[in-house]
């Protein structure tokens, strides 16, 4: 839920070379099911859940984590790779 | 009289850490309802660039690894 304007800085400043989206009325997360409340001092916060999603070319999920595993990219990773060998050995 | 106010203050002290109501509650936890071999909802987000990236667009031509990090990169 960073502004597009905090992504851009960061991507300049480590080089990347994905785009880094925003979701800042929480819409596509509320869609996902990745929004998350907390309740402190009688006010309701919200933000992400962390997860990574792997999705195909189809558009068909092959991979979702939540949570604290989602902290390691490297599964979601894997998924990518196996996935673009099959695509490309086919 | 030094004593006894330092108990007092003691007590006080001790009745607000008791009696002090929990501040935070636990949290809600979210779980997504989507599943692996879901159709993933489509949708569109802002890039870093300003411009509205689709899953769409992506459709037919790459596969998509969307990692949902929260102010991961703003050092908060």
């Amino acid at each position: 839920m960073d502004s597009p304007a905090a992504n851009a800085a960061f991507a300049k400043q480590i080089n990347i070379n994905f785009p880094l989206l925003s979701d800042m009325n929480k819409k596509m997360l509320k869609e996902y099911g990745i929004l998350k409340g907390y309740d402190v001092q009688n006010e309701t916060y919200q933000w992400a859940q962390r997860a990574n999603i792997v999705i195909d070319k189809n558009g068909v999920i092959q991979h979702i984590e939540e949570g604290d595993s989602a902290v390691d990219p490297n599964t979601a990773m894997s998924v990518c790779t196996d996935l673009h060998k099959k695509q490309t050995t086919k | 009289m030094r004593h006894l106010l330092a108990a007092f203050l003691l007590l006080s002290l001790t009745n607000a850490l008791t009696f002090t109501p929990a501040q935070t509650q636990k949290p809600e936890v979210a779980k997504t309802s989507l599943k692996v071999g879901d159709v993933a909802p489509d949708f569109a987000l802002l890039s870093d660039q300003w411009k509205t990236v689709k899953l769409s667009d992506y459709r037919g031509k790459k596969n998509v690894f969307l990692a949902i990090y929260v102010l991961a990169f703003t050092g908060g």
